[in-house]
């Protein structure tokens, strides 16, 4: 565990991360870049910008709580530093994505009740399902839930929308940057939870229930962010398909083509995709996946 | 972007200049780059280890571990005032800190590993002065409670006060890699204080009666932390006659501050 741990130091986070894959970076992307034409320009595109990055707002803020709220209770002096470096991960994305906000016109004074009013409402439960646990004091499941659960579903979830952000640098750029952070977060929930576990096999049943929970308040939010995509989508799909070269074409994720698929075929790719990730993560960890409820349809 | 030397006051910033500047991750890296780019741990890995005595060694050993509980407590402290934050820049700040203090604790403890120290957490341990440990019970305490102006008081205004005193003190003696390592964290502590100065600062223009709650918590506070510059200058092996007035100094940097009272 030392080994493992060593790698996950304030200096090697910094040798990786600043001075890494961030150096030269702006709020995230490269200086001077902007959002692609189209986002600023059609009204529909940028609500839908808004309200995308709105639930990235909530579930980065969500992490940033958790890892600071888990510092005093993790059982030894390399987590509390490894889960510091998180703290500062995710207040970075807070404040990336917060700018992209305001960079989509959302004034900085409207940005709390612009949260607050987009926020999904599932995606709210998801995050207070977690908080309680991380209020508790009770690492194990605040571990689970952040480090594998919130940050697999965030890692899948930023890679979906970096593979459709094909035709905005910015975006596509901020995105990279959080992918490697969350790669980071992920495995130091598998590595450090695993012996835990093994230690406190009693913790299972109640990180089972947790996950199972939180699952469906992910796959609802899912539901709600793609029920009335559609007619989005493909004004989308037109706009970049118009342009001399189209950098969607071709274009696939998960098997998915991102040009032809329609808002079910996403919905459903993502949500296989990351409970499949879920299953395989807490398998490593000698927990036992739950299926989760289905949520209905509006 | 203001220039980070060492001249450079973050706490005489106007409000909407601090949030603009301090509050934010950019600024923080932007920050700790100039300082700590070429220096691993904290420190030029081409510096020579300066040949220590026997005593020499232990007294550091101890001032060292120390200096891991009041790191500890801050990055404790501030990671719980993460949630406590008002405002998003607020939380980012803090943020920060919490990744700065816990840079503190790593420095310290590869210099502990550096002197020799094999087991770090037994000798903090058996080395932690019990003022220092009282203190960092009752910081987390206000933290627990979620009394954030207490929290911030006792944290970014007297504990980085004593600290700023104590390693710019140490710094002047102290062996040339300690000294180096002891800069990088004084670099830091600035940038705390001036976030606790503006912060507590701008609540106290609005709620001017809270200054009776913070004198009270310095009362309180003010005696453990003399203590602790008394075990400073046992653990430095300097006599009562010549040991500095860190104690005087860091009164009238609080005072200054007129926070409380």
């Amino acid at each position: 565990m030392v080994d493992f741990l060593s790698q996950y130091s304030i200096q090697r986070w910094l040798e990786m991360c600043p001075q890494g894959y961030l150096d030269g970076t702006v709020y995230g992307h490269d200086p001077g870049e902007t959002e692609a034409p189209e986002i600023l320009e059609v009204d529909s595109l940028r609500e839908a910008s808004i309200a995308v990055t709105v639930q990235l707002i909530a579930g980065e803020r969500c992490a940033l709580a958790a890892s600071s709220g888990l510092i005093n209770c993790a059982p030894d002096d390399a987590s509390k530093t490894f889960l510091a470096t998180q703290t500062l991960d995710e207040a970075r994305h807070v404040e990336i994505f917060t700018q992209r906000l305001m960079d989509l016109g959302v004034k900085k004074e409207n940005v709390n009740s612009t949260v607050a009013d987009l926020a999904n409402p599932h995606l709210v439960k998801f995050a207070e399902t977690l908080l309680e646990k991380v209020s508790d004091g009770d690492f194990v499941a605040g571990v689970v839930g952040q480090n594998i659960i919130l940050e697999g579903m965030a890692f899948s979830v930023f890679e979906l929308l970096q593979a459709s952000a094909a035709g905005n640098p910015k975006f596509a750029k901020t995105l990279a940057g959080t992918i490697a952070d969350e790669r980071r977060h992920v495995g130091f929930g598998e590595n450090r939870i695993g012996s835990l576990i093994r230690e406190h096999p009693e913790k299972k049943a109640e990180v089972q229930a947790m996950q199972a929970e939180m699952s469906y308040h992910m796959l609802a939010t899912f539901t709600d962010m793609f029920s009335d995509a559609g007619q989005r989508m493909e004004e989308a799909k037109q706009l970049v398909a118009d342009k001399e070269d189209n950098p969607l074409e071709g274009v696939t994720w998960h098997g998915a083509d991102l040009m032809s698929a329609t808002p079910d075929v996403m919905e459903a790719v993502l949500a296989d995709t990351v409970l499949n990730e879920f299953r395989t993560r807490l398998d490593r960890i000698g927990i036992e996946y739950q299926s989760p409820k289905v949520p209905a349809r509006a | 972007m203001t220039n980070v030397d060492d001249s450079w006051e973050p706490h005489l910033l106007d409000e909407d200049e601090f949030i603009r500047e301090v509050q934010s991750f950019t600024f923080w890296f932007e920050a700790v780059e100039g300082y700590l780019g070429d220096r691993p741990y904290g420190h030029d890995p081409d510096l020579p280890e300066a040949a220590l005595g026997e005593i020499e060694r232990d007294q550091l050993v101890t001032i060292l571990c120390n200096y891991c509980v009041g790191e500890t407590a801050a990055l404790e402290a501030s990671s719980g005032l993460v949630r406590l934050a008002a405002t998003n820049p607020s939380q980012i700040f803090m943020a920060t800190q919490v990744a700065d203090e816990a840079r503190h604790v790593e420095v310290f403890r590869r210099r502990l590993e550096d002197l020799g120290v094999a087991d770090v957490d037994g000798e903090i341990a058996r080395r932690a002065n019990p003022e220092l440990s009282e203190f960092r019970r009752q910081l987390l305490e206000f933290v627990d409670a979620g009394q954030w102006e207490l929290a911030v008081f006792a944290q970014n205004v007297l504990l980085e006060t004593m600290e700023d005193t104590v390693f710019r003190y140490h710094a002047t003696v102290a062996d040339p890699v300690t000294a180096q390592v002891l800069d990088g964290v004084i670099a830091d502590e600035r940038r705390h204080l001036g976030f606790g100065e503006n912060d507590l600062g701008r609540r106290l223009a609005r709620y001017p009666m809270r200054r009776a709650e913070l004198a009270e918590v310095r009362a309180r506070l003010d005696p453990l932390i003399l203590a602790s510059f008394e075990a400073t200058y046992r653990d430095l092996g300097l006599s009562r006659a010549e040991a500095p007035e860190l104690g005087r100094s860091y009164l009238e940097a609080v005072e200054r501050l007129g926070l409380a009272g």
